[in-house]
């Protein structure tokens, strides 16, 4: 069952298109972000849920309802800003207890409602504060407490996190993704912070100027990217631009031949993944693409470091190397062999805009 | 013995901080001291003292047939105001003027401020000069142009009359109502800009959280955006009444020989009949007045507001 439909849904300013044919489906429980580059659409999208900006196309849907044209007050929507808009003027509590008195509550039942959701963000001994009083992760917490007590049909997080120290933002976002299984809310989360989005989705949706570019889970859009740019978007990705000569083979503009899995004849990018590469001072055997390179740069990065290896005057592969001590790492100017299964790498039509590594 | 060498350096960066946050503390108040004091001298000078005068003045005995004031320790010109149901008459009219005005600017401004505050447009800064322009017109040639609309063959009556609504013309000119629209246009541009400053540092998400909570926009109005604007209104409505109540060339022009008030009352006695006791008395009278229902009004709206 739908929770929030978003049917064919378009934003234009002028002849801009801020949110252009946007379609998804939101299960109930589900926990879906919104993932994309700055300026790509995403908080156009989610506020136009929330009901702040009317779609110039398409429907919304909500629980059921047809939400389109309806002001936000009149829909159910817990939204959590990017800047918490806690109420300066009101207690932690009367924040909270502010969505419930606008729903016209019995006075016992907000006092029950407000001790709940205080309760389950671990607020509750801080009811009497301010929120100047308060830290920014604890007004954080409080702009949940305050979206969750009034049962919201969805909750909207507009870059919760992003006003956190890089420490507490993991632990938030553990938090808040327990909260919501434990609730059963249904969620659409805004970030452009790739590993958020990955470590709190059920379900992605990657946009780009605009447009949806994919919807899958973690694994669909790492292992099986719709197009150039979710490749290099989600995950690392290198592109070799070169053609493919015949299906099977490749051969980059340097001229190297390579191995690949498939593809039509014809202009191409080969996108290769730093984790996916292996190294050694050999030829590899056992893989279908075996080269030769020289180590150009290493950056040392604690639990790996990143291997520069240039295979050609106009390719360069960078090669993920766990660092497990003892193994001898190769150093910058050695010789060394870098292979991967023709598998490994996704052919993809060339254009659009690679974010570059 | 390593945790104890941790534990005492953060003590003693902490005391180094306290000795250069101190002279730095030092430093500052000399400064806004320095700064302060050209102010101070110009307020003592320009203020105070002839406060002290006047209302040493308003102690002393008038003379009448000699036109003089004669040195003396009396309440009698506070006790002549008093019991004078004319004079009465006039600070109950010059209070009600400047409570009406007051009323009538926070209701026209808030709006308007609003809209100011929250505009996208490029031209922000053309808008906000229209709304300070009235008062780069003088008094008196504002008073002459309100004629011109208020007079019995004024724009007003001429079109009311060609349009056969009315068939006397409308006594506008020389009444409390011409006063009362006069005072209102000098002194909305003191509450809107007063609302103005203090509505745009209220953020827009945080009305569209309350929006998205549910509330209306009346509900909004109600518990978000007045009190968290209440120190402009505070500021706008101290601005105008004062103002209202010490009106002075608009109540003249306007209000003619027999409409009274306060400040014309005070120039009256000083320069037309020389009576300075009795118009420092007056004088002291609208001060208290003001001041007073300023008060007044502040500790109702903390009281009311505070947490
Ligand atoms: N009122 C507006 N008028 C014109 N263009 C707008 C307006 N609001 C947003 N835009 C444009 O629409 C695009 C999408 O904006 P949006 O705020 O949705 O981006 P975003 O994906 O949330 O980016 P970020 O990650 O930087 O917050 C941007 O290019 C922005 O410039
Ligand atoms: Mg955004």
């Amino acid at each position: 069952m739908a929770r929030l439909r978003l049917d064919h849904v378009s934003k234009r300013y002028g002849d801009f298109h801020a949110v252009r044919d946007v379609t998804l489906d939101v299960a109930d429980g589900e926990f879906v972000v919104l993932l994309g580059p700055s300026g790509c659409g995403k908080t156009t999208t989610l506020r136009m849920i929330a009901g702040f900006i009317t779609p110039t196309a398409g429907g919304v849907h909500l629980a059921d309802r047809e939400v389109t044209g309806l002001p936000p007050w009149k829909r159910n929507a817990g939204m959590v800003f990017q800047s918490y808009a806690l109420f300066p003027h009101l207690s932690v509590a009367q924040n909270v207890a502010f969505g419930l008195e606008m729903r016209r509550l019995a006075k016992a039942d907000i006092t029950t409602r407000v001790a709940e959701a205080l309760k389950l963000v671990r607020l509750d001994h801080l009811a009497g504060r301010l929120p100047r009083q308060l830290s920014g992760g604890q007004q954080q917490r409080v702009a949940l407490a305050r979206a969750l007590a009034i049962r919201p049909d969805v909750l909207l997080l507009d870059e919760p996190l992003s006003n956190l120290d890089a420490k507490l933002r993991q632990e938030v976002r553990v938090e808040i993704r327990e909260l919501q299984r434990q609730l059963g809310l249904t969620t659409v989360m805004v970030t452009h912070d790739q590993e958020e989005a990955l470590t709190m989705a059920d379900r992605l949706v990657v946009m780009n100027e605009g447009s949806v570019r994919q919807i899958g889970g973690q694994r669909d859009l790492y292992e099986r990217p719709a197009d150039r740019f979710v490749a290099g978007f989600v995950g690392r990705g290198m592109f070799l631009t070169g053609r493919v000569e015949a299906p099977g083979r490749f051969r980059t503009e340097g001229g190297l031949a390579l191995a690949c899995d498939g593809g039509a004849s014809g202009p191409a990018v080969l996108a290769l993944r730093p984790e996916r590469l292996e190294i050694g001072p050999a030829p590899l055997s056992g893989l279908d693409n075996s080269l030769p390179g020289t180590v150009e740069f290493i950056s040392y990065l604690g639990a790996a470091s990143d291997v520069h290896v240039r295979l050609s005057p106009s390719d360069r592969v960078i090669v993920q190397v766990a660092n497990r001590g003892g193994d001898a790492a190769p150093e910058i100017g050695a010789t060394v062999h870098v292979g991967w299964p023709a598998t490994a790498g996704r052919l993809f039509a060339p254009g659009g805009d690679p974010p570059s590594l | 013995m390593a945790i104890a060498s941790t534990t005492t350096a953060p003590a003693d960066t902490a005391a180094a901080a306290r000795l250069i946050a101190a002279e730095e503390r030092g430093g500052a108040r000399l400064t806004a001291a320095m700064l302060v004091t050209p102010a101070t001298i110009l307020v003592a000078v320009g203020l105070l003292i002839p406060l002290v005068i006047l209302f040493r003045y308003s102690l002393n005995e008038f003379v009448t047939q000699r036109k003089l004031m004669v040195e003396a320790v009396t309440i009698a010109n506070y006790a002549k105001f008093f019991t004078d149901p004319y004079y009465i008459n006039v600070l109950v009219r010059t209070l009600r003027v400047a409570v009406t005005v007051t009323a009538i600017c926070l209701v026209l401004g808030f709006p308007l401020a609003y809209v100011l505050a929250r505009t996208q447009s490029r031209f922000k800064n053309l808008l906000l000069m229209l709304v300070v322009l009235p008062l780069f017109v003088g008094s008196a040639v504002r008073a002459a142009g309100w004629m011109t609309l208020f007079g019995s063959k004024g724009a007003i009556n001429a079109t009311l009359m060609g349009l056969g609504l009315i068939s006397t013309p409308l006594e506008i000119m020389y009444t409390e109502t011409a006063v009362i629209i006069g005072i209102t246009a000098v002194n909305l541009p003191f509450m809107v800009l007063s609302l103005q400053s203090v509505i745009e540092n209220i953020g827009r998400d945080v009305e569209e959280a309350a929006f998205s909570l549910g509330a209306h926009p009346l509900a909004m109005f109600r518990r978000v955006l007045w009190p968290l604007a209440l120190p402009g209104v505070l500021a706008g409505t101290i601005l105008t009444f004062i103002l209202g109540m010490n009106a002075y060339a608009t109540p003249v022009l306007l209000g003619g020989p027999k409409f009274q008030m306060m400040g014309p009352l005070v120039y009256g006695q000083f320069a037309g009949v020389n009576n300075w006791p009795f118009g420092a008395a007056i004088s002291f009278i609208l001060m208290t007045a003001t001041l007073l229902l300023t008060i007044a009004a502040n500790l109702i709206v903390q009281r009311r507001y505070r947490r």
